[in-house]
């Protein structure tokens, strides 16, 4: 690596202070802030969602970090089985028909970040990767709870089934189709963790229930 | 290209008008309010022994009334576009010019473009304008899919047969500057052409002997991608031809598009930021008309006022599963 030092304004499409006048950054930003965004133009090759729920991010991390509780928030996910050696536990994801789903638990409890790495099919390669993220409400709204982020990157695997042989017979749907839908499926599962976690919450329940069979 | 103009459009609908319940199985409330029938109440069924050029002739019947017309010697130019043609080898155009005693130079029965295939017929009228001295022309628009296909009895309770609904408009296009045509935008989208099919369940091809109807299919994997493309493709055509007409978007006053549910019309004027009253649509009382949309909502923009003089009206729209997206822009009657 070298340790040469380089001009940070001479680097294209970097636009600083130095570099790029206050006149031309405000000119620029007009230019930039429309009244109205195409849907592909947000959500077309990143899909971020969040939400402020009444729960505190500890309670939350812990529901998040326990895959079981996907059976619960998603719209599809069911049937989950015990964790193999790999710590991948497979269950159902219905809007596939009979289609299998792989998932592995990614959570770090200092960053608060619980990351779901996913695939159809097959538990190999899993590509289909939700990043979840809990902030303390207190620090950036001043006020209790937590902010959940949640991003999902459009893998090339979306537009192309990388394991077509491995699909349930007659299945006609593969889960790349509906990535324009995803902004508002995930929305829609967004909404019932809220309205979950918030339950739990005001109800005093578990933030890590098991499944019936599924040891704790 | 010489000028053209819009002179009025008119249109005729069949008698037979179907309300919702006319798709439910007895006593099945949730299709009642599925989202299939979001927005739509009624829509006209044509009739088994009516035929497109039937319709088509009482239509222009009424605009040759409304614009004084003598139809023996005003029409050069006869376009139709009939989504389920009912006849496959003449076709309907001559059968109208028959049936109105024109006398036209061409007559052009389209196959495709259709829900915005009328701005397709305004921009091979305006070239054979340009390029072969006819005058005038009539641009007919008939859907007759919703009495012929989903009105069918192993159809009806489909959940996209409530959709449709039949009508024809026809638009009469002159050579003048009269409510001229400031710029047409047109693309074509080979690669979208695959995801609308007609099928039949024994699988067997359209015009082979049969036991079970045709319906329309879109397919399944490519829903979520077919509603995208829509939302996308309308609100870009129409930008297309406004910046060609250098009109500002916001200074569009009537705005006329296909109406093939109510998710559509809504993300296309928000697209557009207009406000609603500016979108002229009859989507509520009519269904999805198909091509015959445009012409229809433009008469129901002249029946409710709006057509002031000077106003700028844009048309626009897309076809089948986003093959080809179509707009125009008219300033009509600025004198």
């Amino acid at each position: 690596m070298s340790t040469q030092t380089i001009d940070i304004n001479t680097i294209e499409n970097v636009r600083r202070f130095e570099n790029f006048g206050k006149d031309r950054m405000n000119g620029l930003c007009m230019e930039m802030t429309h009244a109205v965004y195409p849907h592909d133009e947000i959500y077309g090759n990143f899909c971020t969602l969040q939400a402020h729920v009444e729960c505190p991010a500890e309670d939350i991390f812990e529901y998040l970090a326990t895959p079981y509780t996907l059976a619960e928030w998603t719209y599809s996910m069911r049937d989950f089985g015990e964790p193999d050696a790999n710590g991948v536990v497979e269950s159902t994801d219905k809007i596939g028909g009979e289609t299998k789903i792989y998932t592995k638990v990614v959570a770090n409890r200092d960053a608060l970040t619980v990351d779901y790495h996913c695939a159809w099919d097959q538990p190999d390669h899993l590509w289909m990767i939700y990043l979840m993220r809990v902030v303390p409400a207190p620090l950036v709204l001043d006020r209790p709870g937590s902010v959940v982020l949640w991003t999902n990157c459009k893998h090339p695997f979306y537009d192309r089934n990388p394991h077509p042989e491995k699909a349930p017979a007659d299945r006609k749907v593969w889960v790349g189709d509906l990535w324009p839908f995803f902004y508002a499926g995930h929305q829609v599962e967004l909404d019932n963790l809220k309205a979950i976690l918030e339950y739990r919450h005001r109800h005093g329940l578990t933030f890590n229930p098991r499944p019936e069979g599924v040891a704790a | 290209m010489i000028p053209v103009s819009l002179a009025g459009t008119a249109s005729y609908l069949p008698a037979t008008v179907r309300d919702n319940a006319f798709f439910q199985r007895d006593g099945d409330v949730a299709t009642a309010h599925g989202p299939m029938f979001r927005g739509s109440r009624l829509r006209h069924h044509v009739a088994e022994d009516e035929t497109a050029v039937d319709m088509i002739v009482k239509a222009t019947r009424s605009l040759a009334d409304k614009l004084g017309l003598d139809l023996t010697r005003d029409v050069d130019l006869i376009l139709t576009n009939v989504s389920c043609p009912d006849i496959p080898f003449t076709g309907s155009g001559a059968l109208v010019s028959r049936e109105l005693g024109c006398q036209p130079m061409f007559i052009l029965d389209l196959h495709n473009t259709g829900c915005i295939s009328f701005v397709f017929m305004m921009s091979v009228a305006r070239s054979l304008m340009t390029t072969m001295g006819a005058k005038t022309a009539l641009l007919c628009n008939v859907q007759t899919s919703a009495g012929r296909v989903f009105a069918h009895p192993d159809n009806r309770f489909l959940p996209q047969a409530a959709v449709p609904g039949d009508g024809c408009g026809v638009g009469y296009l002159v050579a003048s500057d009269e409510s001229p045509v400031r710029a047409i935008a047109t693309r074509s989208y080979g690669e979208f052409s695959a995801d609308m099919q007609v099928k039949s369940d024994d699988g067997g091809a359209w015009w082979a002997p049969r036991t079970t109807p045709l319906h329309i299919d879109f397919t399944e994997s490519r829903v979520a991608t077919i509603v995208s493309r829509g939302n996308a493709l309308v609100p870009k055509i129409i930008r297309e031809a406004c910046a060609a007409a250098e009109l500002d978007v916001e200074d569009i006053d009537v705005l006329v598009t296909n109406q093939p549910n109510p998710v559509f019309l809504r993300n296309w004027r928000e697209s557009l930021l207009l406000p609603p009253e500016a979108h002229v649509h009859t989507f509520e009382e009519h269904g999805n008309l198909f091509g015959a949309a445009i012409p229809i909502s433009l008469e129901r923009a002249a029946d409710t006022g709006k057509l002031t003089p000077g106003a700028n009206v844009v048309i626009g729209g897309f076809s089948h599963a986003g093959d080809y997206a179509g707009a125009a822009v008219v300033t009509w009657r600025p004198n």
